[in-house]
């Protein structure tokens, strides 16, 4: 756990020390695409409480997610519906609660699952 | 005796092989595990930057639409001060009308001033009103009828280019466009006859009448040579002439 911590502190790290900032026109795709992964990484933790974890599938789903969560915004930017990129937040969003959920739900069952 | 060990061995295997898959599963669990924390660090550690990145656009983002906030405040205090300066500089212009108007005013009194000044002295020149002061008689004693009108003329224009506010002739008062006329050798003044001798009144600065008429050259001197003629100018205090009749 502290290991996965650690790592989603490296990443923040890595970020604040370079200067990179998405820019302006590519900030709803960036938004959805970030809720995208934690969502995939909360479902990932999940399947590594509950023992069923695949990496390969953890993988794969990974950057599906993020590459749907980014087309569902495209789609609405050209098809004229630019709030379909609502649908992406309310969808990932409702996942990245039920995973949440569940990850600590695992989390005071097993207490001490390292 | 042989099925009971051929049992325990069965036992036995099935156990260990049980140990064994156990073990196995142990081993695939950890090195399941070690692949499990592995990706899931990996994409973590992508989340957290792609978080910061999010982050930091959305904050230039913000910061851009300040700043046009910032513009747009500064094109309307630009605009509004123009429009200050506009209106000081309207608000002065009207101040410098009303006191241009004031000034008016007080120039409008004294061309008023000026103005019925001036319709005195014109009054005053065309016989309009009686006229009283200081001035000088003129008697032109001429008992051989030497004088004719031109030399009237020439007297009254010597005594207006003196200084002469009014004159008189005989006590008739004379006008701008009072004539002088003659007619078997009588004098006449706007078709009236005048005596021999006539006697011209004219109301203004005494002294310079007076010099006027007697410099060396001037009307006495030239009067002095007609024969008979006897030119003499008289101060006086206070001379009255009556206004032009009208007819």
């Amino acid at each position: 756990m502290i290991v996965l911590a650690l790592a989603l502190a490296a990443g923040v790290a890595v970020g604040l020390l370079t200067d990179v900032a998405v820019p302006v026109p590519m900030l709803t795709y960036a938004g959805v695409i970030v809720l995208a992964a934690l969502d995939s990484c909360l479902g990932g933790v999940r399947a590594s409480l509950e023992q069923t974890f695949d990496d390969r599938v953890f993988l794969f789903g990974f950057f599906s997610n993020t590459l749907m969560a980014g087309f569902i915004v495209f789609v609405g930017d050209r098809i004229g519906v630019r709030e379909l990129y609502l649908a992406g937040v309310v969808a990932f969003g409702v996942r990245a609660f039920n995973n949440l959920g569940t990850v600590r739900r695992l989390v005071f069952e097993r207490k001490g699952w390292e | 005796m042989h099925l009971d060990s051929r049992r325990a061995l069965t036992t036995l295997r099935e156990e260990s092989i049980k140990r064994l898959k156990a073990s196995e599963k142990a081993v695939e669990h950890r090195f399941h595990e070690a692949r499990l924390l592995a990706s899931l660090a990996a994409a973590l550690t992508l989340a957290g930057f792609l978080l910061v990145a999010q982050w930091r656009g959305v904050e230039s983002y913000a910061a851009a639409r300040d700043e046009l906030t910032d513009r747009d405040l500064a094109v309307i205090i630009q605009e509004m001060t123009a429009e200050n300066n506009a209106m000081r500089s309207e608000a002065s212009r009207l101040e410098l009308r009303v006191w241009r108007a004031g000034d008016d005013e007080e120039s409008r009194g004294e061309v008023l001033n000026q103005a019925a000044t001036e319709l005195r002295d014109i009054r005053l020149v065309a016989g309009l009103e009686s006229a009283s002061g200081p001035g000088v008689t003129l008697r032109l004693g001429d008992p051989r009828g030497e004088l004719g009108a031109a030399d009237l003329v020439d007297a009254l224009n010597e005594l207006r280019a003196a200084g002469a506010e009014a004159v008189a002739v005989d006590g008739r008062r004379v006008e701008a466009l009072s004539g002088f006329s003659e007619r078997d050798g009588t004098l006449y003044l706007d078709a009236r006859p005048l005596q021999p001798g006539p006697e011209f009144s004219a109301i203004g600065d005494p002294e310079a009448l007076e010099q006027a008429l007697k410099l060396p050259g001037g009307l006495l001197s030239t009067l002095a040579a007609r024969p008979g003629v006897r030119a003499t100018v008289e101060v006086e205090e206070r001379l009255q002439l009556p206004a032009l009749k009208t007819r």
